[in-house]
């Protein structure tokens, strides 16, 4: 490795002497050492030095390195063979853990819906029954009516959450809303005045559960104005120049009677269960639920 | 002659040996086989040359796996572990890819 003496500045205190005893060890531009000459330095240094090792030891010096070499090599050559078979089996592992929890969840979502309904029935036979209205409007009661269906879908041989944004999918269920949509279900699960239509990655959740392409969109209303109020939204023209300029599927059909599941039971987040100095209750007392950060 | 018959008896060796490798040490595999493979390459190219010095091979191949082990152990307590991993891969995938290229060039004159 040659000196390129850095400092080329004269300084006059630094003797010629001063320069001898200051042992450096300089190093050329490492980038331009890395794109020079990638050979390790050292070779060429004990090459130009005279004493070499005796030809006995230099083969035993190159047969434990490269015996290590080699090892290393071979260990890991096996290690991700390895790790290949273990990734594949935490995969499905994992895949499974997915499929029970999803089903746990279903089956608490169906309990929870059921208790929800008893609840209701218990408030309605103590005297305290609900607003129809209202329940309709909060996804807690099933409803059945005629209903528009809308059927979108990136085009074809693309994936959905490719080309069609959360933000589009909110826009047309506004739509359908001011249309004077009763109750919508989005994939299938019905839509509470709470619930989020979001985006996470290539997925739309609605209220946290993934749904799938091509996503079906069903709203009971009134089968005469719905339909034409919902042609005037900007959802409807945001979708329809899609499908003009994208290729985008986008399908409106009138439906007969349908049937809409209700919304899981409400997330109380600042409902609590009334302190004893109030009325005594008849009603079933719901556990409070951790107050969970919004957002 | 001996080294090649060596590297070929380690790896067989490595393979049908197959030693568990401790958790601790997983990480630092990857940067070892590259430093491996470096060391490998330059000594090929040295013998090539006509400059090969067992010593050095030796020392340079220790030390750089050692010292390539170390960035990464480094990194990893710092939180930049993989950037240093990377940093260490570039540095040594160029000198492999140099040297390879010599070798090439001394082989096929081409």
């Amino acid at each position: 490795m040659a000196d390129h003496g850095g400092d080329a500045r004269p300084d006059p205190r630094k003797t010629a002497k001063a320069r001898e005893v200051l042992k450096r060890n300089p190093v050329p531009s490492l980038l331009v050492d890395l794109l020079g000459d990638p050979l390790d330095p050292g070779y060429a240094e004990a090459a130009a030095r005279p004493a070499r090792p005796g030809r006995r030891r230099a083969i035993l010096y190159a047969v434990v390195g490269a015996l290590v070499a080699g090892g290393i090599l071979g260990v890991a050559a096996r290690v991700t063979d390895a790790n290949a078979a273990g990734a594949e089996s935490t995969r499905q592992a994992l895949l499974a853990d997915i499929g029970t929890a999803q089903r746990a969840g279903a089956e608490l979502e169906a309990s929870a819906a059921a208790l929800a309904e008893e609840v209701r029935q218990a408030n309605a036979a103590a005297g305290h029954g609900g607003d129809d209205d209202l329940e309709v409007a909060g996804g807690a009661v099933s409803v059945t009516g005629p209903a528009l269906q809308v059927v979108i879908d990136a085009p074809a041989g693309d994936n959905g959450g490719a080309v069609i944004l959360d933000r589009d999918i909110q826009l047309l269920v506004n739509g359908l809303w001011s249309a004077g949509a009763e109750a919508i279900t989005v994939g299938g699960v019905r839509l509470r005045p709470t619930s989020t239509i979001r985006k996470a990655g290539d997925a739309i959740l609605v209220d946290n559960k993934p749904v799938f392409w091509p996503l079906e969109i069903v709203a009971i209303g009134s089968p005469t104005t719905m339909a034409a109020d919902f042609a005037g939204t900007s959802g409807y023209g945001r979708f329809s120049s899609f499908a003009s300029l994208y290729d985008v599927q986008f399908g409106v059909n009138q439906l007969g009677q349908v049937t809409l599941p209700a919304a899981p039971g409400p997330v109380l987040r600042y409902g609590r269960v009334p302190s004893t100095t109030s009325a005594v209750s008849t009603e079933p007392t719901l556990p409070t639920l951790p107050t969970r950060p919004t957002g | 002659m001996y080294a090649a018959l060596a590297l070929v008896v380690g790896i067989v060796a490595g393979i049908v040996l197959s030693p568990t490798v401790p958790d601790w040490m997983a990480p630092y595999l990857p940067i070892a086989v590259v430093a491996a493979l470096d060391a490998v390459f330059g000594g090929l190219r040295a013998k090539l040359d006509g400059i090969f010095d067992a010593k050095v091979f030796v020392i340079s191949f220790v030390a750089n796996v050692l010292v390539a082990a170390f960035i990464v152990f480094l990194g990893d307590q710092l939180g930049v572990g993989s950037q240093l991993s990377t940093a260490v891969v570039v540095v040594l995938g160029i000198r492999i890819f140099g040297n390879v290229a010599a070798i090439r060039r001394h082989i096929f004159k081409a």
